[in-house]
């Protein structure tokens, strides 16, 4: 007898809806699965075999045939289990009801003893269910919060013996709480502003960065505080709009990063990877493809800290998500993007030895191996870099410390502030500065003709790129924002201007 | 370190009481000046066109340097001859490697009119000519020295040399305050009708004749390369302006030539003797410009040297020229001028109209250069406000940070500075 039954694969960071079809015929027992289905896949026979009896069902001594649909997309992972086995069950006559099969999609994973297990991604399956115009889902137990954000009815079943009963009308469940969950900690954790002393400029920088989500450079000997600016800057993102954290929150539930309790996401996304980490950690791949760091800090920030220390092709690789936003992983079935909108924070010595530039410090490196070392920040990234701020160590008297009067100022202002200009943002384009198009550079955005004259003078007089023009206008604008201005001044361009990259020593 | 001058008295005692390195691969330290040189030479008994093709010939061979060219010219009388004397006269150049005679082999296979033909059509094509020290064009503040190099390859207007000139040397890893200084007494000495002399290198000399070009004087760039590669790479374009504004390049090594390391020891010695004085403006401990000091005491040129604060190792080389007596001491760009002797030029009138803001920054800059941070401290103005006064101040070229934090007054900037003092 045939059946079919309804599950979800992921690919890359969206679900793709997969039909399950099992067939029990005649034949010597056996159970074969088909449908580019790879190893963990493979598995799930031993586990379905073991959890249908251990539940109480009949695995039927014939020969069954399971094909996941569509058969040429590669299936990995183990969210199939409970599809195959309602499949057997009803393959096999052992369910009475079916109908309700074709309207309810099934994920999760089988123990032997027929409870289930959660899996990676099941906001994204979820998602895929209700876009295919399925209504209802059986997750397990754990995600049931999950698959409700995406927004459709979701059933948590804690065993196989659970679901079979829902599904044969024996015993229906309640369906998850369809609405929103909130997140508690709307920001990650970070130092404290307060805790950096001096560093005006570093600062007022990291600040714009934030408000604007433009990309920042801190480069300056070692000790002098750039590490914890950068953070800090945790401390100061404003928590994810609505549908900013859907889409985050399905990046995080591939990953196998959502904490189940509050399914969504509502602090916005702060990554800051070792230095030491591969290019496909960063910006995703592998044979199944995952999420690289850079969809992980997706609408959030990827701090590099010590950036010049990563590896050439990692930091190579970020060029692309840091112009278009996601990143595209090419196989050779076709080509994947993952969203990657993330806000820069950069942070490294200006040479190896860290004290080239600084008075009264003899810097030890040769000078070729200073430009080898600072050209490791390859011409097309630096283009990419919205403000860049050369630190000094602090003289004695420009410190706390001596000064005694004014303390430094702490994070929570600095995040309200941010939080304002955020706002303003959203309000008059719906979106960050930094990813307003040049088009709408007009007076609608608070940009004057006469802005835009000073604007290609400066340029000139600068020597600026058209890519560089453009990003300088965007700062520019989020000077305005912080200032509470509604027209973008020759003092905010000038301001934004003072934080343009340097050139290679 | 001062060390020791090429053939000449040791002029200075070294800091770490270890030799200096011998400036020249053929200049041993122990040739006395009376058996050898170029000043007892009789060089206007000599025919200048009879002997190009051997004197251009001779100064191909590797090893030959000025010293051991004069030692050819005293043993032989002439090139003429010293070629004729065949592989005898290797013996006169006992620095002349093993492939030297390879090399004069393959010279002599070639003939001295062929060498002599293709080393300037080589120097041509890099938009050069071939200068031998008989020539009448030969620079006449090189035909003084000792020893001094056979051929020039020179690219540029020759009247540039007829000009008094002054070098002005430093260090590559200059930092902003040196770089603003180099920049300022660059600006002063063009705007002086003073030629600025220097080596082209990255750093203060790089600054020095910036300055002096943008200022619309002539600038002399020496280089430790071939004129058909300048080095470093990236100062060709500061080099094609030098040449556009009335400039010359200045190289000892022969253009088109395959190998070739940039000789940065001869190439200081020309600086210190195309100058009739010499100004180091930031150099460490251990730094080039320090054998172009060394080699200006050598050939009695005079020599100045920009003081920096005690604790900056970037300047300690200079301050150790003015604690040994070997320096005089800068105390301004205008002193440095009438030290060497020249008259203040026409300065241009800055007008600009300053914000309040703006007014407030450059005046804090110009009684000392600051970081945007020390500003706020001095100004009491906000962190904005600052920053985009900084930048409207360096559009209009009045200020500079050579990439660091420490933002310096420009040349432009001083000259408003003194109006103002004046006016008041």
């Amino acid at each position: 007898m045939l059946a079919e039954t309804l599950s979800a694969s992921i690919l890359g960071v969206d679900g793709v809806p997969v039909r399950v079809e099992v067939d029990v015929a005649f034949g010597l027992p056996a159970l074969t699965i088909v449908g580019l289905a790879g190893s963990q896949v493979q598995e799930a026979r031993e586990r379905v075999r073991s959890a249908l009896r251990n539940s109480g069902f009949e695995v039927p001594a014939r020969r069954i045939t399971v094909n996941l649909a569509p058969a040429d997309l590669p299936k990995d992972g183990t969210g199939y289990d409970l599809a195959i086995a309602v499949g057997i069950l009803a393959a096999s006559g052992q369910l009475p009801r079916h109908d309700h099969l074709s309207a309810t999609a099934l994920v999760g994973e089988l123990a032997l003893d027929g409870a289930l297990r959660p899996v990676a991604g099941t906001m994204a399956l979820a998602a895929a269910v209700r876009d295919a115009g399925v209504p209802e889902m059986i997750v397990p137990g754990g995600s049931v919060g999950e698959a409700a954000t995406a927004g459709v009815r979701a059933y948590g079943a804690v065993t196989l013996g659970q679901a079979i009963r829902h599904l044969a009308g024996l015993e229906v469940m309640a369906p998850g709480p369809a609405e929103l969950p909130a997140s508690l900690p709307e920001r990650a954790a970070g130092p404290d502003l307060a805790e950096v002393d001096g560093q005006q400029v570093a600062r007022r920088a990291l600040e714009i960065a934030v408000a604007g989500h433009h990309n920042l450079v801190l480069c300056g000997p070692p000790g002098i505080g750039k590490t914890l600016l950068l953070r800090s800057a945790a401390g100061l993102l404003p928590p994810l709009e609505d549908d900013e954290a859907v889409a985050v929150s399905r990046i995080y539930s591939v990953a196998g990063l959502l904490d189940r309790r509050t399914p969504l996401v509502r602090a916005r996304p702060f990554r800051a990877p070792h230095h030491t980490i591969s290019t496909q950690a960063l910006v995703g791949g592998g044979p199944r493809v995952r999420p690289g760091e850079a969809s992980l800090g997706h609408r959030g920030v990827l701090l590099l800290d010590e950036t010049l220390q990563f590896r050439a092709d990692a930091l190579d690789a970020l060029r692309e998500p840091l112009e278009s936003g996601s990143v595209t992983i090419a196989r050779v079935e076709g080509a994947l993007s993952l969203p990657a909108r993330f806000t820069l924070l950069a942070g490294f010595n200006p040479c190896p030895c860290g004290w080239r530039g600084s008075p009264g410090r003899a810097c030890t490196c040769e000078d070729a191996a200073a430009r080898r070392y600072a050209a490791r920040l390859s011409g097309p990234l630096r283009d990419r870099i919205d403000l860049w701020v050369t630190m000094a160590e602090p003289e004695r008297q420009t410190t706390g410390i001596a000064r005694g009067s004014r303390p430094p100022e702490g994070s929570n202002p600095v995040a309200a502030r941010v939080a304002v200009a955020w706002r303003r943002q959203l309000d008059r384009q719906g979106r960050a500065n930094a990813e307003l198009p040049a088009p709408q550079f007009d007076e609608q955005h608070g940009f004057a003709a006469s802005f835009l004259e000073l604007l290609a003078r400066r340029g000139r007089r600068f020597g600026l790129s058209p890519r560089r023009m453009h990003r300088t206008a965007r700062v520019a604008r989020t000077v305005a924002d912080l200032e509470g201005e509604a027209t973008v001044s020759a003092l905010h361009l000038d301001e934004a201007l003072r934080y343009r990259a340097v050139a290679l020593p | 370190m001062i060390g020791v001058g090429p053939a000449g008295p040791i002029v200075g005692a070294t800091p770490e009481g270890a030799p200096g390195p011998a400036a020249d691969g053929s200049s041993p330290r122990a040739q006395p000046r009376e058996r050898g040189g170029w000043n007892t030479l009789e060089l206007r008994d000599l025919d200048p066109m009879a002997e190009r093709p051997f004197w251009v010939t001779l100064a191909q061979l590797p090893g030959v340097g000025p010293v051991g060219f004069a030692r050819l010219l005293h043993r032989f009388g002439s090139t003429r001859a010293a070629w004729a004397a065949g592989a005898e006269l290797l013996t006169v150049l006992p620095r002349v490697a093993d492939d030297g005679n390879a090399a004069l082999r393959r010279l002599r296979r070639e003939g001295p009119p062929a060498v002599l033909a293709r080393v300037e059509r080589a120097t041509r094509l890099a938009g050069g000519e071939v200068l031998t020290a008989l020539d009448a064009t030969y620079p006449r503040a090189l035909a003084e020295i000792d020893p001094r190099p056979p051929v020039l390859y020179v690219a540029g207007d020759g009247d540039a040399f007829e000009a008094p000139g002054v070098a002005i040397v430093g260090t590559r890893r200059a930092t902003g305050y040196g770089r603003a200084c180099a920049a300022d007494l660059g600006d002063e000495l063009a705007r002086a009708g003073v030629t600025v002399i220097s080596g082209l290198a990255l750093g203060i000399d790089g600054e020095a004749h910036a300055a002096a070009v943008a200022a619309g004087g002539r600038s002399i760039g020496v280089l430790p390369s071939p004129l058909d590669r300048v080095y470093p790479p990236r100062h060709r374009e500061l080099a094609r302006r030098m040449l556009a504004s009335g400039g010359a390049l200045v190289s000892e090594l022969a253009a088109g030539q395959s190998t070739g390391r940039p000789d940065f020891a001869r190439r200081n010695r020309i600086i210190a003797g195309l100058a009739r004085a010499v100004v180091v403006v930031e150099a460490p401990d251990r730094s080039g410009a320090l054998l172009t000091a060394a080699a200006a005491v050598d050939y009695g040129r005079d020599l100045h040297a920009v003081p920096g604060p005690i604790d900056a190792v970037a300047s300690s080389g200079c301050n150790r020229l003015i604690a040994d007596h070997l320096a005089a001491l800068v105390t301004s760009s205008a002193a440095l001028l009438h030290a060497v002797g020249a008259r203040s030029g026409a300065r241009p009138v800055s007008v600009a109209t300053l914000s309040e803001a703006e007014g407030l920054v450059l005046g804090g800059l110009l009684r000392r250069s600051a970081s945007i941070e020390e500003l706020i401290g001095r100004t009491g103005l906000r962190t904005g406000v600052l920053a985009s006064a900084v930048t409207l101040l360096e559009a209009r070229g009045l200020v500079d940070n050579y990439g660091g934090a420490t933002f310096h007054p420009t040349p432009a900037a001083r000259r408003i500075g003194a109006a103002a003092d004046r006016a008041r």
